[in-house]
């Protein structure tokens, strides 16, 4: 496959950082396929349009997803391009793996694909991108058979769960991210292979809120690790904070001088909720006013703790924009006890209930927090049996009316509308 | 009454075979027994896929279910523009 002329992809590899166009023309000394990458993307920089035509049969058998057909639309011009589909591998809880599973993984990607890969995807997977028709089966054989690995969730289906390093290196954990995300992996396999919902449906799992896998941003189903009681302060830990014997943030902030740590202005005056203040040397925090922003525990690590009473709060909706603007998943379960004893059976339970409820409600190809917007929140809460709570409200009312449903009402709505027009002419 | 496994199997296959559009969504397949639970009407659907009488067709974020006879690969396209 020849080289082509690449002018304007060559601009970007004049930068002092990475660039994407450098790896692919390495990559093509053992894969001449990749040149041709490079002149289908070169096409679409001067035609302002992408070549890439995606969607199609192409698969495994007996999977409904993990494989993305791609192909392009001037296969002539481009024939090492001409079937370039994307094989997703799901990536291990925590993305824990050896070299040499990444080493085995590159190996069989260099056999039956381009050898290009993104790691990770954004949904979490391993993406392994650009083979043909005919080397899918091979493929999955052998990374199935030989390195025990699986294909991971696309289309319709269940996405790849994704989960933060959790208790396996982190402190602040308040619960076992991996553990749970690894159970649902297991449980729902039916789901992730398969396609089974009007569109696609994403769980992610972050052990507290610093939220490192972006769930509330990126997944239909967040599970952020939360605790119900109070913040726990080492007062003596604090002082030495004050009296900068303990770097703040972990150290991390020592690049600079920012001069001496100063708790009024770093931490107390950045607490959203305002709810912190020093009595003498002595911190105080009004926990029921604290939102679990984690901003002073992430400053004073040493000094203050999550509780100990600690479980997780799950949002439900958060999407990219497609056919609607992109939006946060919105707290729906403030609290649930996460249990690995009882198998989980509370987060379980409250997924099948937003399963049950989407496949019947939602339409084609709106994602759950689309069908949440379309009924409205209240609806969505009373479906999922939660009491409305302050904090399920997004913003002051802008909206004169309240509703009322027949049973809130004493005696209903059933009234005699002539013994009415009576008193009330029209 | 909802439909037998078998009655709603073959009522699928017709909707996929007479439907104006080859490629149909899960929910399509809803009307062909508004009794059933959505969850097995899509249990149906992958095991009609599983005994080869239906097809996924997938965009890569949307999956949907075809007659293997409606819909042509990509590939199998190109072949017979081809050939032409
Ligand atoms: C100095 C001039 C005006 C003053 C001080 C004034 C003041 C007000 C006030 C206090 C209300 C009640 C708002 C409420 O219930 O929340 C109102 C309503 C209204 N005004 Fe005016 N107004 C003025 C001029 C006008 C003009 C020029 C028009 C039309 C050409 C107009 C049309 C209306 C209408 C239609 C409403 C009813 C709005 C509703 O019910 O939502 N007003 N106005
Ligand atoms: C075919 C023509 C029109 C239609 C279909 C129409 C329809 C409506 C409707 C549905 C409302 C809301 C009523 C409610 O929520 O109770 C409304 C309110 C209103 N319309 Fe119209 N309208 C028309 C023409 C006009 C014109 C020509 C004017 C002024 C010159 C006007 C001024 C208003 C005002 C001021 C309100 C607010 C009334 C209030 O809040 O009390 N409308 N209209
Ligand atoms: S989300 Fe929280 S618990 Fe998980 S790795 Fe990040 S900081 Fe640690
Ligand atoms: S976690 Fe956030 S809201 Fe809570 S006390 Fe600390 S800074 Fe304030």
């Amino acid at each position: 496959m020849p080289k082509h002329d690449t002018p304007l992809l060559d601009e970007l590899e004049k930068g002092p950082w990475p660039s994407f166009v450098t790896d692919i023309k390495r990559q093509a000394a053992t894969k001449p396929e990749c040149w041709d990458i490079l002149g289908q993307v070169e096409l679409s920089y001067k035609d302002r349009i992408t070549h890439w035509k995606h969607g199609g049969i192409v698969g495994v058998f007996g999977y409904g997803g993990g494989i993305v057909g791609r192909y392009s639309d001037v296969p002539k011009q481009f024939p090492g391009v001409a079937h370039f589909h994307t094989v997703r591998i799901a990536q291990p809880s925590g993305m824990y793996y050896s070299a040499a599973k990444l080493r085995a993984i590159c190996d069989l990607w260099q056999k039956y694909g381009s050898g290009m890969t993104n790691m990770h995807g954004s949904t979490g997977d391993m993406v392994l991108l650009g083979t043909t028709t005919p080397n899918l089966e091979p493929l999955f054989y052998e990374l199935t058979h030989d390195l025990n690995q699986d294909l991971g969730g696309s289309g319709s289906n269940l996405r790849t769960p994704a989960c933060c390093l959790g208790k396996s290196r982190c402190e602040w954990a308040c619960y076992d991210s991996q553990a749970l995300c690894h159970f649902l992996t297991n449980h729902y396999q039916d789901e992730i292979h398969r396609p089974a919902f009007p569109y696609k449906f994403k769980f992610k799992f972050s052990a507290c809120p610093n939220d490192c896998v972006a769930a509330i941003a990126r997944s239909d189903f967040a599970v952020i690790g939360t605790w119900r009681d109070d913040i726990r302060i080492n007062q003596a830990e604090v002082k030495a904070y004050i009296d900068g014997k303990t770097p703040s943030n972990g150290g991390a902030h020592s690049g600079r001088d920012w001069g001496k740590f100063d708790i009024k202005k770093e931490v107390i005056d950045l607490c959203p909720t305002g709810c912190m203040w020093m009595e003498g040397d002595t911190l105080k925090i009004d926990n029921k006013e604290c939102t679990r922003c984690m901003h002073c525990i992430n400053v004073m690590p040493r000094a203050l703790r999550p509780g100990a009473e600690q479980g997780a709060t799950i949002c439900v909706g958060a999407k990219a924009p497609i056919l609607d603007g992109a939006q946060f998943a919105t707290m729906t379960f403030p609290f649930v006890k996460i249990d690995a004893e009882t198998e989980f059976e509370e987060v379980v339970e409250k997924i099948e209930k937003i399963w049950d409820w989407w496949m019947e409600v939602g339409k084609n190809r709106e994602r759950v927090g689309e069908t949440i917007q379309r009924v409205g929140l209240p609806t969505f809460l009373k479906v999922m049996e939660v009491e409305p709570i302050p904090q399920h409200v997004r913003e002051p009312r802008s909206n004169p009316y309240v509703f009322w449903s027949d049973e809130e009402v004493e005696g209903g709505f059933e009234r005699d509308i002539r013994e009415f027009r009576k008193r009330h002419a029209q | 009454m909802a439909l037998s496994i078998d009655e709603l199997k073959a009522a699928m296959i017709e909707k996929a075979t007479k439907a104006p559009k080859p490629q149909l969504y899960i929910k399509d397949f809803y009307e062909c027994d508004p009794d059933a639970k959505p969850r097995n009407v899509k249990n149906v659907a992958n095991d009609l896929v599983k005994e080869g009488k239906l097809m996924f067709w997938s965009s890569g974020s949307t999956t949907m279910y075809a007659l293997p006879s409606r819909i042509k690969n990509e590939e199998t396209r190109e072949a017979a523009e081809e050939s032409k």
